[in-house]
């Protein structure tokens, strides 16, 4: 071994050994970055990983009418879920659940032989059925509490209240509405899993406790409702019509005491369709070739056509839908009339039986035509002629600015979704004739809440409230939580044109039209309505009452419409009725009168 | 120095207790890591959560047996068997085209008796053997261009053989790398070396630059894949960079005391096997930033102290072989915690003596008793 070869040789291996502490130094620098820098960043993305988030539900707001009577409340449910890698008998636990859930043997054994954490193979399980899975204690079964939505009158007000989905959130109604209230704060169990998601046992669990929703006290009464929702289906089958609705509401606040519109359907279960009788109704008649057909379709509907029929039953027809109002918009009329000054109570008329607009020829009901009368007989006797009159010498312009100043161009504001707009012309495009039928509720359309408040604020002494449910949110043992509020505008009309009209409408009902809602010791004012549907000429109408009570400072508004009825359709024959007993029953109730006192 | 101490003792020759102890707590260090690492996804997997351990002490047992045995004998008694073992690697690797064992999609294994056996780890103990023989026969040949290529061309076709049947770069680099740098200490140039480097660097800079902008990366091969996955491993968190990203959470979330032995999150089947080559983020996790340097301090002992060793070795062929030794365990360690901490893209390496393995314990502890052997033949003055 020459000794100068061994001399560089070892410098070399030194030189090694320094270029390996050299670079062994620089990765003490990248862990120093990693676990010092770094290490808040990268540990809680290892946290995340880490922990499983099982969510605890909140139980939702209960929803409690005036009384204090609850009419939305919660129910334990349970659901079934199976955690795969807990599972030691898969054939009992699917001859088990199929048996008790009345699932496809099928679909429970796809899921409890799929790969994955936790799978859930049911919710919305009743109690008793959940305890008897858990009794029968098999490894990887799951069974967790939670709560479901009960609503203790089935269907009574179900288009209002509206019900709830799968995860306990509102699908339409107050429910929807009032969701942020109602819903509360979910809370979470936080535990620690391995990477199949077993959770490991010594890292604990956290908990979040979830925050209860509030409660919801709404202006509704469910005696008054109840005894409206009878009094509708009374008329829907006496008069064979297809559908009833009936608002009832203070003018004075705009709390609504009552929304009836039957058919009304199961708030439990919402998802079920009425039983279909053989599809004869009204459009099946003009199709020539779906006799047989027909029948079959309602076993087989697709999926967008079980959407349209479910969504059709769940429609709220007093606020989701609009109609010409035909004469009950007279008072509307009237009171533009009056505010203008082109009209006074005295202002005397002559009716022929019809009256020339341009070329148009248009007829008053009373085709012998109710001779001379002045503005009050005018309007007792739901003058078609002398109402044109007052439209035609109010003038386009005023009218369409009174139209908006009452507010019928922007919608009421109701505490529940979807409120239909009104349809109304062009202000351009109003000409004589336009402004001839609108005179008497024709040619536009509004939607019953809107109707019925715009009369509440010409009888109330010119104060548009806004029509709602919602009164005030507390909390679970009853501290308020929040007092619900809403908007008034003032100065509507005068609180002269509002006396008259009052007193006009009160004649209406003791001695014109409207006088089967006369009831004996109260003064009612009222103003019915008998609108054909488009296209006209079918025989197919709507029949409408409006009447308040007691008719010199009115505290109870109600409105009864029949749509399509059979047979006899005239509004102050069929809906007047319907107002009078509403009434009859319920002024007592409400302390408006007292039988005992005349 | 332990050395020191001896010289005044009776012994001539050397025993270098320090390298010995070295390994003995890497060793130990190993299987208490591997068995930490290990027993959840073992009870799991195998239903007992000594799996791992057990056949990790077993192969360590025999590793130390035949540890013991090569450092009794005369290092020079294998260089005639140089020859014969770059064939035995050679053919080893073949027997792999009709006898390998797949594993995570790589045919890497011979069964030999119920062991399996890595063929690359035969080539790397043969590849020191050879070049250390070559080296020290051709004398002052070294200087010339022809010897000096002839010792970079020798080990060339036992490292193409390993890329491309056991499609196990990482090996291959690790030989190639042990023969540069077996060739580096034996020439007394360092010119062709300082250019060799900066050519590596270059080739892998365009290579990376070009692979970064290229717009279509569908038409990628999984290691072009593995080179974006290396410089965003968030950006495939889901594929090539899950591992990268798994290791970074462990090593991050370990902070500088770490969490404590045993109680890693990650390696419950986050990184998966994470007793091969991912340990080093679980003694991160557990061990924390101090534990992890105190390991590559070890490691660092472990290099200085064969640094020694081949200083004072008694001739050229016993130097290199500790060189050769000595680039095999820093190569490997240096390229582990690298690919750990995703400072280079990720490739299959082992951490020497802690990684599960048992074919690579058992030819490490068989370097190691070389090494001790050509510690014995110092004499103690020459110190």
């Amino acid at each position: 071994m020459v000794e100068n070869n061994r001399t560089y040789i070892r410098k070399k291996i030194v030189v090694v050994f320094f270029l390996c502490a050299f670079v062994l130094v620089g990765l003490f620098g990248r862990l120093f970055y990693l676990m010092v820098w770094r290490t808040d960043y990268y540990s809680q993305l290892a946290t995340q990983l880490h922990e499983r988030e099982r969510s605890i539900k909140a139980a939702r707001g209960r929803i409690i009418d005036r009384n204090g009577t609850v009419i939305a409340d919660n129910r334990t449910v349970c659901t079934v879920s199976v955690i795969h890698n807990q599972i030691e008998d898969p054939e009992a636990i699917i001859k088990l659940l199929t048996e008790e859930l009345g699932l496809t043997e099928e679909y429970v054994r796809k899921r409890v032989e799929k790969y994955s954490s936790i799978e859930r193979i049911k919710s919305n399980v009743d109690k008793e059925i959940g305890d008897r899975i858990r009794e029968a204690d098999l490894a990887g079964v799951k069974v967790d509490e939670d709560y479901k939505r009960y609503y203790p009158y089935d269907d009574l007000a179900s288009k209002v209240l509206g019900f709830t989905g799968s995860d306990n959130q509102g699908i339409i109604g107050l429910e929807v509405i009032y969701e942020e209230y109602l819903a509360g704060k979910s809370g979470t169990i936080l535990t620690v899993t391995d990477a199949r998601g077993v959770e490991v046992d010594e890292a604990g669990e956290s908990r979040i406790e979830p925050i209860d929703g509030s409660d919801l006290h709404i202006s509704m009464d469910m005696n008054i409702q109840s005894y409206a929702t009878q009094l509708a289906y009374q008329a829907m089958e006496t008069k064979e019509a297809e559908s009833v609705s009936i608002i009832v509401m203070n003018p004075q606040n705009g709390e609504i005491l009552a929304m009836v519109n039957t058919p009304e359907f199961d708030l439990n279960h919402p998802y079920e369709l009425p039983v279909e009788e053989p599809a004869e109704g009204g459009e099946a008649a003009s199709g020539e070739e779906n006799g047989e057909s027909a029948t079959a379709d309602v076993a087989e509907l697709t999926g967008e056509e079980l959407q349209n029929a479910l969504n059709k039953m769940w429609r709220n027809g007093c606020i989701n839908d609009t109609y010409e109002p035909g004469s009950t918009f007279k008072v509307i009329t009237a009171a533009a009339g009056l505010e203008s000054g082109a009209v006074s109570k005295s202002s005397s008329f002559y009716c022929p039986g019809y009256v020339m607009v341009e070329d148009r020829r248009i007829r008053c009901h009373k085709t012998t035509g109710h001779g001379s009368e002045d503005f009050v007989h005018a309007t007792m006797n739901s003058c078609n002629p002398a109402f044109v009159t007052v439209g035609l010498s109010v003038g386009r312009d005023a009218f369409y600015d009174y139209f908006k100043q009452f507010g019928l161009l922007t919608k009421t504001g109701v505490d529940l979704p979807g409120e239909a707009g009104t349809i109304m012309h062009k202000k351009e495009n109003i000409e004589a004739v336009e402004l001839a039928t609108m005179s008497f509720g024709q040619s536009f359309q509004i939607s019953p809440i809107q109707l019925v408040t715009t009369i509440s604020s010409i009888v109330n002494g010119g104060n548009r409230v806004t029509p709602h449910f919602g009164v005030e949110v507390t909390d679970k043992d009853g501290n308020l939580v929040e007092t619900l509020q809403y908007p008034v505008t003032t100065g509507i009309v005068s609180e002269e044109t509002s006396a008259t009209m009052r007193e006009i409408l009160e004649m209406v009902v003791s001695e014109g039209g409207g006088k089967n809602a006369a009831i004996e010791g109260v003064a009612i004012g009222g103003k019915t309505a008998t609108s054909e549907t488009l296209p006209r000429g079918r025989g197919v109408y709507i029949a409408s009452f409006v009447g308040f009570a007691p008719a010199d400072n009115p505290q109870v508004i109600a409105i009864a419409i029949i749509n399509h009825p059979k047979g006899q359709y005239y509004g102050g024959v069929i809906a007047a009725p319907i107002v009078r007993q509403l009434f009859e029953n319920i002024l007592p109730y409400l302390g408006i009168m007292d039988y005992n006192e005349e | 120095m332990a050395g020191k101490a001896k010289r005044k003792g009776q012994s001539e020759y050397f025993f270098d207790y320090s390298l010995l102890l070295i390994i003995l707590f890497l060793l130990g260090f190993g299987l208490v890591m591997i068995f930490s690492t290990s027993s959840y996804e073992a009870a799991q997997d195998y239903g007992r959560s000594t799996f791992f351990l057990e056949k990790q002490l077993f192969a360590s047992i025999l590793g130390l047996i035949a540890m013991i045995v090569v450092a009794n004998i005369p290092y020079h008694f294998w260089a005639k068997f140089a020859g014969l073992a770059y064939a035995v690697a050679a053919v080893l690797i073949l027997l792999i085209i009709p006898f390998g064992k797949e594993a995570n999609g790589a045919k890497r294994w011979l069964i030999v008796a119920g062991i399996s056996l890595q063929p690359a780890e035969v080539a790397k103990l043969a590849m020191i053997l050879c070049l250390a023989v070559l080296v020290s026969k051709m004398g002052k040949g070294i200087r010339k261009a022809k010897g000096f290529f002839m010792v970079l061309m020798v080990p060339v076709p036992i490292v193409l053989m390993v890329w491309r049947i056991t499609s196990n770069m990482s090996s291959a680099i690790i030989i190639m790398g042990i023969a540069i740098l077996m060739l580096f200490v034996a020439s007394p140039d360092y010119k062709k070396f300082v250019v060799m480097a900066l050519l590596v660097i270059a080739v892998a800079a365009v290579g990376i630059y070009a692979i970064v902008n290229l717009a279509d990366t569908s038409g990628l091969d999984f290691r072009g894949e593995r080179i974006l996955a290396w410089l965003d491993p968030e950006a495939y968190a889901d594929g090539k960079g899950f591992q990268t990203l798994q290791a970074l959470y462990a090593i991050g979330s370990g902070g500088i005391w770490g969490k404590g032995l045993g109680q890693s999150m990650q390696k419950l089947g986050f990184i998966p096997e994470a007793q091969n080559d991912m340990i080093f983020s679980i003694i991160c996790e557990e061990l924390g930033l101090f534990g992890a340097i105190s390991i590559i301090l070890m490691f660092l002992m472990l290099i200085w102290r064969l640094m020694v060793i081949a200083n004072n070795a008694p001739d050229l062929f016993g130097a290199l072989l500790v060189v050769g030794v000595l680039g095999h365990i820093a190569i490997q360690v240096i390229l582990n915690i690298a690919v750990v901490t995703n400072t280079i893209p990720n490739t299959g390496i082992s951490l020497p003596f802690i990684s599960y393995g048992g074919s690579s314990v058992m030819f490490l502890l068989v370097e190691m008793g070389m090494v001790l052997n050509v510690a014995k033949r110092i004499q103690l003055k020459e110190m």
